[in-house]
C-alpha cells in the first residue's frame, strides 16, 4: 500500500512539470507585458525619465530566454513565493489564502449537499428499477445537466432574493452585526443559496452514476443468494449491495471535487462571495496575470491532488484489487 | 417485380428467425423512433434552428434596434412579444440573433473539436507504441487543467469575439473523443478483419479510412452532441462572465450579463424578470434537447443495446 502511494505520488512529478509549463506559457502568451500596470499607475515618471523603462526591463528580467524565465518562475512557486498582485498591490499567497477558507466553506458545503440528496434518490431509484420514481430520476438528471449554473443562481437570485426576499442575494456577511449566533446565522444566510445552487448540480451526474453503480452490484450472484437464504430486502441492499456498490462511487465523488472548485468560479461571481474562483474572474479582468495564472496553477494541483485521492480510495476500499497486478490504462 | 418479390421474401425470412427487419441505418433510425425524447429533441431542436437562422429573415426589427416609446416593456406587451430592456431593444428578436451566434458557436467548434479528436485519436490507437503513449500521456494531463478556469484564461490571450471563441472551445475539446476513439482503434486493429487486409497488402491509410473508421463513427456521433452541449453551456457561461461575444451583438450569455445591472429592480420601480428568464431559459431547452437527442443516438447506435421499451 504505502509503496503504491508513493508510487502514484511520484508520478504526479512529470506531470506538475508539464502542466506547469503549459500554464507557464499561457502566462506568457498574454497581451501586455507586467511593466504596463507600472507606467498606468505613474505616467509620468516614466515620461521624465525613459532610461528608466530599459532599466526595469533588465531589472526584471523581461527580456531573459522563456526557457531560463520559466525555471526562476518554478524555483519561486516551490519556494512559496508567488509574486505580488498588480491590481491589489500585496503578495499573490497572501491574497489566496485570504480567500481560500471562504471557497472551502462554499464547496464543501455544497459538496455535502451533493452527497446528502444523490445518495437516497439515486439508491431509491435503483431499486424501484423502471418505476416512475426512477422514471422521473432520469428526467430530473437531463435537467441538471443542463441547466447552465448561473441561469440557475440568477433565477434564484429572482425569487427569493428579490421577489419573496428571505434570503440576502450577494456577499459573505451583513455589515456591522456582533454576537457569535448572529453571525454564525448571518454567515448561514448567506450560504444557502450559493451552495445549494452548486450542488444541486452535481447531484444530477451523481444520481445517474450511483444508480448504475448499484444496479451492476444487485445482478450480481450473491445478491440472489442473500435472497434466496431469506435476507430481507432492505438488509440484501444495505448490507450487500450496497457496500460494494460503494467503490465506485466514492471514487467519483472524490474525482469530482475540482468540478466544484470550477463551479465554483461561476456561482461566486454571480452571489459576489468572496472566494478563489471570484479572485481569478477579478483577476482576469483586471489583466492581473501573475494572479490569475497563480489561482489557475493552484486550481490545477487541487485537480491533481484530488485524482491521487482517488485512486489511493480506490484501492483502499476494493480489497479485491491487487496492486501489483492492476494494469494502469 | 421481381425484385418486391425477393424483398417479400427476405422479410419472410428474418420474421421466421425472429431478428429485426432491415439494413443498418433502417434499423437505426426505428430505433431512434422508439426513443421519445430523442425524437421530441430533434424536433425542438430543428424548430430552434430554423427559429434562429430563418426567422430573423421574416421580421423587421433589428437586434439594436431602440424603441424609445417601450423601454422595460413586459413580455406580451404591444409590438413586444417576449418584452423589451433598458434602451428598447426587443428581447425576442435579441434572442432570434443571439440563438444563432450561440448555435454557430457551438456547432462548429464541437464539430471541428470532435474531428481533431478523431484524427489524433486514429493516430495514436492505429501506431501504438511510443507514439500513443506519448500522446495519451499529453490527453491525461490536458484533461487534468480544470477546464474553466483555462477557458477564462485563454479568452484572455485569444481576445474576445466569434472566431476566438470557436478557438478556445476548439483547443481544450478535443482529448475525450481521442481517448475513446483511440480505445475503440486499438482493439480494432486487432481483429480479423484489419489482419486479413493486412496480409492482402493494403496500406494502412486505406485500413483506417476503410475498417476502422465507419466502426468508431457512431460513437463519435455520440459524442460529437455531448461536447455540443458542452460548448454550448462553456460560451454562454464566458459571455456572460463578459468574455466570450461582446455586445452589441447579442449571444444568449451576453444578453443575461445585461440583465445583471437590473436584477434588484432599483432604477425601475419593479424587477423586469424576462430580461433575465427568456435568454437563459433558450440556452436550457437548447442544451437539454441536445442532451435528449444525444442520448437517443446512443441507444440507437450501440448494435449491443438492446431497446428497454
Amino acid at each position: 500500500m504505502k509503496s503504491y502511494f508513493l508510487k502514484r505520488t511520484l508520478e504526479l512529478i512529470p506531470i506538475f512539470f508539464v502542466i506547469s509549463f503549459i500554464i507557464f506559457m499561457l502566462l506568457n502568451a498574454m497581451p501586455g507585458d507586467p511593466l504596463l500596470q507600472m507606467r498606468m499607475d505613474n505616467p509620468r515618471a516614466f515620461a521624465q525619465d525613459p532610461e528608466r523603462l530599459a532599466e526595469l526591463r533588465e531589472y526584471y528580467r523581461l527580456d531573459d530566454p522563456l526557457i531560463v524565465k520559466y525555471f526562476d518562475w518554478l524555483k519561486n512557486i516551490l519556494i512559496g513565493d508567488l509574486g505580488f498582485s498588480s491590481q491589489y498591490k500585496i503578495p499573490v499567497s497572501e491574497l489566496i489564502f485570504s480567500r481560500l477558507p471562504n471557497t472551502l466553506l462554499l464547496t464543501v458545503t455544497a459538496w455535502i449537499i451533493g452527497i446528502v440528496l444523490a445518495l437516497p434518490i439515486g439508491i431509491y431509484a435503483a431499486v424501484k428499477k423502471y418505476s416512475v420514481f426512477d422514471y422521473s430520476t432520469t428526467v430530473f438528471a437531463f435537467v441538471g445537466i443542463s441547466l447552465p449554473s448561473f441561469w440557475f443562481a440568477l433565477m434564484a437570485i429572482i425569487l427569493f432574493g428579490v421577489i419573496l426576499q428571505w434570503l440576502p442575494i450577494s456577499g459573505i456577511e451583513t455589515y456591522g452585526i456582533t454576537g457569535f449566533w448572529n453571525v454564525f446565522l448571518d454567515r448561514f444566510r448567506h450560504l444557502i443559496m450559493p451552495a445549494i445552487v452548486l450542488g444541486f448540480i452535481q447531484v444530477a451526474f451523481w444520481v445517474r452514476y450511483i444508480r448504475a453503480a448499484l444496479l451492476e452490484v444487485l445482478d450480481q450472484d450473491y445478491i440472489r443468494t442473500a435472497y434466496a437464504k431469506g435476507a430481507k430486502e432492505r438488509r440484501v441492499i444495505m448490507r450487500h449491495a450496497l457496500r460494494n456498490a460503494m467503490i465506485p462511487i466514492i471514487t467519483i465523488i472524490a474525482l469530482d471535487i475540482p468540478y466544484f472548485f470550477g463551479g465554483a468560479l461561476i456561482v461566486e461571481t454571480v452571489f459576489a462571495w468572496p472566494g478563489m474562483g471570484r479572485l481569478m474572474y477579478n483577476a482576469v479582468l483586471a489583466s492581473d496575470y501573475n494572479l490569475a495564472i497563480n489561482c489557475l496553477m493552484f486550481l490545477a494541483i487541487i485537480t491533481l491532488l484530488s485524482n491521487l485521492l482517488a485512486d489511493v480510495l480506490y484501492v483502499v476500499v476494493d480489497p479485491r484489487i491487487k496492486l501489483d497486478e492492476r494494469k494502469r490504462g | 417485380m421481381a425484385f418486391s418479390l425477393k424483398k417479400k421474401y427476405d422479410d419472410l425470412e428474418q420474421e421466421i428467425s425472429g431478428l429485426p427487419v432491415g439494413s443498418y441505418n433502417q434499423l437505426v433510425f426505428k430505433k431512434f423512433l422508439k426513443h421519445k425524447l430523442a425524437c421530441l429533441g430533434a424536433v425542438i431542436l430543428i424548430t430552434l434552428i430554423i427559429f434562429t437562422f430563418v426567422g430573423p429573415l421574416f421580421v423587421e426589427t433589428a437586434y439594436d434596434d431602440m424603441d424609445f416609446s417601450a423601454i422595460f416593456a413586459s413580455p406580451l406587451s404591444e409590438n413586444h412579444f417576449l418584452g423589451t430592456d433598458e434602451i428598447g431593444h426587443d428581447v425576442f428578436v435579441r434572442i432570434m440573433y443571439g440563438g444563432r451566434i450561440s448555435l454557430l458557436v457551438g456547432i462548429i467548434s464541437s464539430v471541428v473539436s470532435t474531428i481533431i479528436g478523431l484524427i489524433i485519436g486514429l493516430i495514436s490507437g492505429f501506431l501504438g507504441g511510443i507514439w500513443d503513449k506519448l500522446l495519451m500521456r499529453f490527453v491525461d494531463i490536458m484533461l487534468s487543467i480544470p477546464l474553466f478556469p483555462v477557458l477564462l484564461i485563454l479568452s484572455l490571450v485569444f481576445g474576445s469575439g466569434v472566431f476566438s471563441i470557436i478557438m478556445v472551445l476548439t483547443v481544450f475539446g478535443w482529448m475525450r473523443v481521442t481517448r475513446l476513439v483511440r480505445g475503440m482503434t486499438l482493439s480494432l486493429r486487432e481483429s480479423e478483419y484489419v489482419m486479413a487486409s493486412k496480409t492482402m497488402g493494403q496500406n494502412r491509410i486505406m485500413i483506417i479510412l476503410k475498417h476502422i473508421l465507419p466502426n468508431v463513427i457512431p460513437i463519435v456521433i455520440v459524442t460529437t452532441t455531448l461536447n455540443l452541449s458542452y460548448a454550448i453551456l462553456s460560451e454562454s457561461s464566458l459571455s456572460y462572465l463578459g468574455l466570450g461575444i461582446q455586445p452589441p451583438m447579442p449571444s444568449w450569455g451576453n444578453m443575461l450579463q445585461g440583465s445583471m445591472s437590473y436584477i434588484l429592480g432599483t432604477s425601475t420601480g419593479h424587477n423586469p424578470w424576462w430580461l433575465t428568464f427568456f435568454p437563459g431559459f433558450f440556452i436550457f431547452i437548447t442544451v437539454l434537447n441536445v442532451n435528449f437527442l444525444g442520448d437517443g443516438l446512443r441507444d440507437a447506435l450501440d448494435p449491443k443495446f438492446v431497446s428497454e421499451s
